[in-house]
């Protein structure tokens, strides 16, 4: 069956080893310094959040009144005590185990919501998609914090239920993404192409939508954790967050907030820096994950 | 036009009606319910019953919810017993104050970010573009309420030059009349602010300085100069439009956090003291007044659009 | 200075030469390098040209040969990361790279214009035409607003647009793109240059527009007395409209001579294979067809060190030589880069290598298809509207767009039936319509008996198996995510064919049948060239053992060198197993090579139907013959005897087409019997023409009438 009369040549491609798509987007994330580093922030913060406390021990449920306000460094507190005398190390330990807690349940959670109803929004067209994207424009258009803080008020806030009630209200964002997303997927030519050897929309969305979408919604659901760590901060300042002796970065920041005037700074810049380093982290590793997941667009 | 016009209204329209059904459902839904949180914990079972059977809170639901917006729409958003004052009159002394704020913030966040970003693309990937970028990012990482009270410890601390908290006047007028009291807040909420419209702009830019009609523009031997300001600035400056609409709800989270922080009289503060104070009728009211405001905003916006870019305003006539 | 020997020695072209006494422009040794994230791709190496005043000069070459930096780097407007690195751009005498950068903007902006490639995106959409094209006026005349307005309006009626005076207000969106293209030459003329550079401006029009765009620019050359450096991939626009041809290979000049020379007798070996890669040349006068000579290979890759021809490893004439010594332009009037050039006494180029010819594809032509087997395909009274819908609330549907308007065909088992015509014509919703990819709004698809429209989604998918489709842009119509053994084997995991080692086994095949090597089964789409896309996705097509292929323009994507592998390759698969193609294209010459029936469509309609040879050599319908005008050749003298058949105007829309025949309000011969509707009527070669241009030759037999 020689079909090829004609020396066709060397019509092959380049000669180097064939490598995976994830290969290759790990290639490309490693070459985004920042991304590097935001990986590296991440891991490192967390590491000391939530292994710290197996070498460094403190007591964070006694309060202990003969210790308030010790300047960093006295009687073995390296980074100071607070006003009911917790040291504020272990205390940011803790802390931010809540924050980073909160802040990757709310973001998972607000991005699957999100994808969900998204996808479901822009597969099924008609006037699902104009309900439920008419419900995503009101949403959007009562300002979240506004949103948050109602609901806040109503119930009282701890760990799960921040998660759940950012993590309800958050998944806008990605559902317009997911959408949009869905509706060029939709009308990209090798979906018509399956479509013309005889797929059915399923086998569209499991082998075509999916694998193609799944980048962005990654990429999203990054800011959607750096977001969430903010919105628990805000809440927190608002006087809303979760009550002690349990502990966050956003409530210690807003705590410290008091001490500015009477020179307390370790209470202050420490949360209020390690809120900046993990939101930055995030958006750092979305943005390497953006590139990363392009891999496919480069042609030679 | 005139169709995308009553189309854009009708939108709106319908997104006003699904906000008051959203905020009404919020809080009917949830435990306690209205009459518990207006008469607070104290109440007896036999006074909620009587306060629920009053207002029509023992009704169906939807015949509350008709109810409502009847009340709506005669400009009756309820009262509110912890400031002994109607929703309506409170929210009327503060939303001008918060519009001045936000106003004031806008203004200056479009001043500054529309040459930054047009910098950043002119200059990409040098060391303007780095500079800017990391400065956005960390504006943009930084929680407001800390970036504000940085500012109060800059400026009316170590450098006591600027008083750290807002003006308190009862008008509009009064508050205007400390313009020293309006910097810090003004400032903090459009520092945030700077940070998103400069990436907008830049990357918009970006975008319109690799389009074909910008060669064509250079091959006429056009300076650099005009190349930029007259062909690009524009087309990358139209979508910047519609930004200032989508952008309004985070401008408000935003000023909900700055008059908290600065003591500022505004629809913020309102909303922030009685959400301590679980004053329902208020979060309803301002929560509803706050929406359409935003849902006002993006129409004006985009309207505004339509009106100054030709591709949107002939394509109404073409088709 | 440069070398010792003056370039107007090594370059005379004495007729031009004498008249204008020097060059207008002249390349010496230009380099030009484009740093990349990757690497450094040297696109310019030595490139050595000139142009006298008046004179047009083509820059003819593939995607890659450097021709497009050639133009650009001359206007100064590379890309970012792009560099002139090496050599004289000598304009009038003086070189623009030792020039002050103002000095050079004023010369860009005053004695030289530019034209580009694609209209519908080089005017800025927000500003008036008026303005765009007088701009350079107001900056470096300094001439005032109402007299720019008045010089633009004058200039847009030198260029043949319409009612100038109120075009100078509208926005570029509201105008076509042969008419945006007229706008973008009259702002390169407004300041009178006296160098036009045109870089494809005709690419992305369709060949009536471009005809038409192409004598605007001839006749303006002689009325502004301008030289013009024409480039373009297309060797039949070059042999039209050029004085001189220079030719591009992987970023050198590899040959230029007089245009009547270069075509008679090309001497470097890239360029006479690149004219016997052109299906015009493999199409004999009697209609029947040679094989097309390919060129095997890709270019090489401009980023790494190249020793010896660049051509070398695609050349079928190489020699050890070859691969190390660099060959210089042989000075003259024909100078050529070539160690083996072509004997310079050649027979006309027409005539193909005898040893490559293979009878057995002629005979596919010559025996006329048997009129008793039942047709693959039989479409019958189609018609797709679509619905437009306001941008209302309601979305009430304000109009309908008439794509295809009651077409009918037949396609027989393993022939090739073209269909032609310009964009818009409705061609490509015929082939979504024939695959199933949409649903008809009235009429029949009949698929080997089986009408197409009555059956229900299982019953439809499995009809998918007969008829497959085949994509222009393949690197689009595949899941990027995909490996190409996935992609092969998704058609037979769709239709539940065979077990997985069955399957893997059918892709091996299938591989081989389209000359890929086993390695690509683990490659990702992006990794591969458009004519191996071009492969891969055909291998898809076959995978389900169609009946019928449906290519939509499958190689108009494509270099010529590349385009010929794809069309052999399409035929070689056609005659081993049986297939028949609708093969669907707007370039005739390609359709004319592939076809054995060609079909012409204008406004959603079949206005001719018939044998291939008869209908591009014999056409009966104006439009036809206005078609086959305009289609540019490389034979000189055909390019001479057009009888200029112009249509006029422009396509109307499709939302309201016009009554009666659709083509009348361009037709030169309109009547007023056109404002009804024409038939098709004929026996074998059919035509919807109330004044054929000729009787359907009698000697044809009359059949039956083919469609009820």
């Amino acid at each position: 069956m020689s079909t090829l009369s004609e020396a066709v040549g060397p019509a092959e491609p380049n000669d180097a080893p064939p490598r995976g798509l994830w290969r290759q987007g790990l290639t490309v994330f490693c070459e985004n310094r920042l991304a590097l580093v935001g990986l590296g922030l991440f891991v490192l913060l967390a590491g000391v959040c939530f292994l710290g406390p197996l070498v460094y021990h403190t007591d964070q449920v006694h309060t202990d009144l003969t210790a308030v306000h010790l300047a960093p460094g006295e009687q073995g507190h390296p980074l100071g005590t607070d006003g009911v005398g917790y040291d504020q190390l272990g205390r940011l330990m803790l802390g931010g185990q809540t924050s980073i807690i909160v802040g990757l349940a709310a973001g998972v959670l607000a991005t699957i919501v999100g994808t969900l109803l998204g996808a479901i929004a822009g597969f099924f067209g008609g006037w699902v998609d104009a309900a439920v994207m008419r419900v995503v424009d009101a949403m959007m258009s009562i300002p979240s914090l506004f949103l948050f803080m109602l609901l806040a008020a109503i119930v009282t806030p701890s760990a799960p239920m921040l998660i759940l009630i950012i993590g309800a209200f958050a998944w806008l964002g990605p559902a317009r993404l997911v959408r949009g997303e869905a509706l060029t997927l939709r009308s990209r030519e090798y979906v018509q192409a399956m479509r013309g050897m005889g797929g059915t929309g399923g086998r569209a969305v499991r082998r075509h939508i999916i694998p193609n979408a799944i980048g962005t919604v990654i990429v999203n659901a990054t800011f959607q954790v750096a977001d969430a760590i903010l919105y628990v901060a805000y809440l927190s300042f608002l006087g809303l967050g979760i009550p002690p002796p349990a502990a966050n970065w956003g409530g210690m920041l807003s705590d410290g907030l008091a001490d500015t005037y009477s020179g307390h700074w370790w209470l202050l810049y420490p949360p209020g820096i390690a809120i900046i380093l993990i939101v930055l982290a995030f958006n750092f590793i979305g943005d390497g994950l953006r590139d990363a997941f392009e891999v496919r667009l480069r042609r030679r | 036009m005139a169709r995308y016009l009553i189309t854009r209204l009708g939108q709106a329209l319908i997104v006003v009606v699904l906000v008051t059904v959203i905020a009404f459902l919020i809080l009917h839904l949830l435990p306690g319910g209205a009459a518990r949180a207006t008469l607070g914990k104290e109440a007896t079972l036999e006074q909620l019953a009587a306060f629920n059977h009053e207002m029509g809170y023992d009704r169906p639901l939807i015949q509350q919810y008709g109810m409502y917006v009847q009340r709506l729409l005669q400009g009756d958003l309820g009262y509110s017993y912890q400031l002994n004052q109607s929703v309506v009159e409170a929210i009327e002394q503060r939303l001008p104050k918060t519009m001045v704020l936000s106003l004031l913030s806008t203004l200056l966040a479009v001043v500054l970010a529309i040459p930054l970003g047009v910098l950043q693309a002119v200059r990409r990937n040098r060391w303007p573009d780095y500079a800017i970028t990391a400065l956005s990012l960390l504006a943009y990482a930084t929680p407001i309420f800390f970036l504000g009270l940085m500012m109060i410890i800059v400026f009316s601390q170590v450098w006591p030059i600027l008083p750290p908290e807002a003006p308190q006047g009862f008008t509009v007028a009064e508050v205007l009349a400390d313009p020293a009291g309006l910097v810090l807040p003004t400032a903090t909420l459009a520092i945030v602010t700077i940070a998103v419209y400069a990436r907008y702009v830049r990357s918009s830019m970006i975008d319109n300085l690799n389009e074909n009609y910008v060669r064509t523009a250079r091959s006429k031997g056009l300076s650099e100069r005009r190349v930029v300001l007259r062909h690009t600035l524009r087309n990358g400056l139209f979508p910047v439009i519609t930004l200032l609409g989508m952008y309004l709800p985070a401008l408000f989270s935003g000023a909900l956090v700055v008059e908290s922080l600065f003591n500022f009289p505004g629809m913020g503060q309102l909303f922030w003291q009685a959400a301590l104070k679980r004053d329902f009728p208020i979060l309803l009211g301002v929560t509803v007044i706050i929406s359409i405001a935003t849902v006002v905003g993006a129409l004006i916006a985009d309207l505004l659009y339509a009106a100054v870019d030709p591709r949107v305003r002939l394509r109404g006539s073409a088709t | 200075m440069s070398e010792s020997i003056g370039p107007t020695a090594r370059h005379s072209t004495p007729a031009v030469n004498a008249a204008a006494g020097r060059p207008l422009l002249e390349l010496r040794d230009l380099d030009t390098d484009i740093a990349l994230r990757r690497g450094t791709v040297h696109a310019l190496d030595g490139v050595s040209l000139e142009v006298a005043p008046g004179q047009t000069l083509g820059v003819v070459g593939e995607s890659g040969s450097g021709k497009t930096m050639t133009a650009l780097s001359i206007m100064g407007l590379l890309p970012p990361g792009g560099r002139v690195t090496g050599g004289q751009i000598l304009f009038e005498g003086r070189d623009l790279r030792s020039l002050p950068p103002d000095e050079v903007r004023r010369i860009r902006g005053v004695r030289m214009g530019m034209v580009f490639q694609d209209p519908l995106t080089s005017l800025n959409p927000t500003i008036r035409i008026g303005a765009q094209v007088a701009e350079p006026l107001r900056v470096h005349k300094r001439v005032g607003r109402a007299e720019a307005r008045d010089r633009a309006i004058e200039t847009l009626r030198r260029v043949g647009m319409p009612r100038p005076e109120r075009i100078v207000d509208n926005y570029p969106h509201e105008l076509s793109g042969g008419m945006r293209q007229r706008v973008a030459i009259a702002m390169a003329l407004v300041c009178s240059p006296s160098l036009l550079i045109a870089d494809e401006p005709t690419t992305a029009l369709d060949v009536t527009t471009q005809r038409q765009i192409l004598e605007l620019i001839d006749d303006l050359r002689e009325e502004f007395g301008m030289a013009v450096i024409l480039v373009t991939h297309d060797l039949g626009v070059i042999a039209g409209r050029a004085d001189r041809v220079a030719v591009m290979y992987a970023g050198r000049v590899v040959e230029t001579a007089a245009t009547e020379q270069l075509f008679h007798a090309p001497r470097h070996r890239y360029t006479e294979a690149l004219m016997r890669a052109l299906p015009e040349s493999a199409i004999r006068e009697s209609g029947g067809h040679d094989r097309l000579i390919s060129i095997p290979g890709l270019p090489p890759d401009l980023s790494g060190p190249l020793t010896g021809c660049r051509f070398a490893p695609r050349c079928s004439y190489v020699s050890d030589e070859c691969r190390t010594t660099d060959p210089s332009l042989v000075p003259g009037a024909h100078q050529h880069a070539c160690l083996h050039p072509v004997p310079t006494p050649t027979v006309a180029v027409s005539g193909p290598v005898p040893a490559q010819v293979e009878p057995a594809a002629e005979s596919v032509t010559a025996a006329p298809p048997e009129r008793a087997e039942r047709p693959v395909l039989s479409v019958r009274n189609l018609v797709k509207n679509y619905p437009v819908h306001g941008r209302g609330l309601l979305r009430r549907t304000a109009g309908q767009v008439s794509a295809v308007a009651d077409v009918s065909f037949e396609v027989r088992p393993g022939e090739t039936f073209g269909l032609v015509g310009e964009s818009g014509c409705g061609k490509s919703t015929v082939g979504r319509l024939s695959v199933g990819l949409e649903q008809a709004s009235a009429g029949q698809i009949v698929l080997d008996g089986t009408d197409l429209t009555d059956l229900t989604g299982r019953e439809r998918r499995r009809m998918h198996r007969q008829v497959q489709l085949m994509f222009q842009d393949s690197y689009a119509a595949m899941n990027p995510r995909m490996r190409v053994d996935a992609i092969l084997a998704e058609p037979l995991e769709i239709q539940k064919v065979g077990d997985s080692a069955a399957r893997q086994a059918r892709i091996t095949t299938l591989l081989d049948q389209v000359g890929l090597p086993r390695r690509a089964l683990e490659r990702y789409p992006h990794e591969f060239s458009g004519g191996q896309l071009q492969r891969i996705g055909l291998a898809r097509s076959l995978a389900l053992r169609p009946r019928l292929i449906v290519g939509d323009e499958p190689v108009s994507a494509l270099d010529v060198s590349i385009q010929a592998q794809v069309l052999n390759l399409m035929r070689d698969l056609q005659r081993e197993l049986g297939l028949a193609y609708i093969f669907i294209s707007h370039d005739l010459s390609v359709v004319d090579y592939m076809a054995d029936r060609i079909g012409v469509m204008y406004l959603g309609k079949l206005v001719e139907i018939g044998p291939a040879r008869d209908v591009v050599r014999a056409a009966r319908h104006p439009y036809t013959q206005a078609l086959v005008d305009a289609v540019p050749s490389i034979t000189p003298d055909r390019a001479a005897t057009r009888d200029g058949t112009t249509i006029r105007g422009e396509l109307p829309s499709a939302l309201d087409p016009p009554t009666g025949c659709r083509f009348r309000t361009r037709c030169p011969h309109a009547a007023d019997i056109c404002t009804t509707e024409p038939p098709l009527v004929g026996g074998l070669h059919q035509v919807a023409c109330h004044l054929p241009l000729r009787p359907e030759p009698t000697s044809t037999p009359t059949p039956v009438q083919a469609f009820g």
